[in-house]
């Protein structure tokens, strides 16, 4: 399917309701909440309250608002447990929500969507900013991610869990998410232009191992969090990790699960 | 002349049938050259695939070429024999079908 640009994105079709709807911005991507049931907006207004941003013209979401989807033709559509989001070119539906965790989850899906065609991506790793640039720490479960986030200075963390790349204003930048493992915090709705990727191994010492293209390539993919088993995502999910990885370099982090590691990236 | 047509049909290369056929890439991947090498995503299950140099070579030419005509590719550029070369392709096309990466097309002329 063809998610256009965000511009593209911005109207529905037609008046939604009469909810006010909760606006955030994630990654520079501006969403509209409509969420009826109380039990819901209080633990997503506290979530998300730091991306909590007013734009007149947020990509519409509808919760638990219709029996049955709305199903466009070419849409995407992803099955989460009980939860269900369904996508189209001028809005999304997500159904069956009945907590705050599925929101955040179907949340990341629709993101993951969104961003595609605008050069951005969500990938498993921590963000920590440093002298006003991002450091990326990405890997899967059990890597360290947490990890290197909680040796980081406080207020340093743009999140412990899910980061998100985009590219935009000319660069590779890092932006602030709510999404958090186990460092559990609202997140920094801020971005900071990405000066390293460091794909995690716990070791014996700490040393940062550069990473060829193909190398780099190789570790990105298995840790972008993607839903889609279209080939044209596939296709531009390539091209953007290439891109990225062609101007931003790409090491293998061995570290020793303390804060001695900084030492080796600053080296 | 009668048009070509090109049906597909699993199986390594043999004799004179597989080096007329075209070596076709499943449709359903994702790929991209990096430094000279494939890596190969399959969408359906997210498996990801490398290719080295010479199976990456084969991969770019073989919608173009046909199998003798990447036999020979491969024979001038890595200077061995052309029989060597066929043998080699016929191995790889072999392991790539079982990944079901490429199938072989074969020349039905009618």
């Amino acid at each position: 399917m063809n998610l256009g640009t965000i511009a593209e994105l911005d109207y529905p079709v037609k008046q939604l309701d009469s909810c006010a709807p909760l606006q955030i911005s994630i990654g520079n991507v501006p969403l509209d909440l409509f969420i009826h049931e109380e039990a819901l907006l209080a633990p997503a207004l506290r979530r998300y309250r730091e991306f909590a941003q007013s734009s007149g013209n947020g990509f519409p979401i509808l919760l638990n608002q219709r029996e049955t989807p709305t199903k466009e033709s070419g849409g995407f559509s992803y099955l989460l447990d009980d939860a269900e989001l369904v996508l189209g070119a001028r809005g999304a539906e997500f159904h069956g929500v009945r907590h705050e965790y599925a929101l955040d989850s179907l949340l990341r899906i629709l993101l993951t969507m969104v961003l595609l065609p605008q050069r951005g991506f969500l990938l498993h790793g921590a963000t920590v900013v440093r002298d006003g640039r991002a450091y990326i720490f990405f890997g899967r479960s059990g890597a360290g991610k947490s990890t290197v986030a909680s040796l980081s200075p406080e207020g340093s963390v743009l999140t412990d869990e899910i980061s998100l790349v985009r590219y935009s204003n000319g660069c590779w930048q890092a932006h602030g998410t709510p999404f958090w493992g186990e460092f559990r915090a609202a997140g920094i709705n801020r971005l900071f232009p990405i000066a390293g990727l460091y794909l995690l191994k716990q070791a014996k010492d700490d040393r940062a191992e550069p990473l060829s293209l193909k190398q780099g390539l190789r570790a990105l993919l298995p840790c972008v969090l993607f839903f889609t088993a279209e080939k044209r995502a596939h296709e531009t999910l390539l091209h953007t990790l290439m891109g990225l990885i062609e101007e931003i370099p790409c090491h293998r982090l061995h570290f020793r699960r303390n804060a001695e590691f900084w030492k080796v990236i600053a080296a | 002349m009668p048009p070509a047509a090109f049906s597909p049909e699993r199986g390594i290369l043999e004799g004179d049938r597989g080096m007329k056929g075209h070596i076709v890439r499943n449709p359903k991947l994702a790929w991209r050259e990096v430094d000279g090498e494939m890596v190969i995503i399959s969408p359906e299950d997210s498996q990801v695939h490398e290719l080295n140099e010479t199976a990456s070579l084969i991969w770019k030419h073989a919608e173009s070429e046909s199998v003798e005509e990447l036999a020979e590719r491969i024979s001038a550029e890595y200077d061995v024999s052309l029989e060597a070369a066929r043998a080699d392709i016929g191995e790889l096309v072999a392991a790539l079908e079982q990944k079901q990466l490429v199938f072989l097309a074969t020349e039905v002329k009618s």
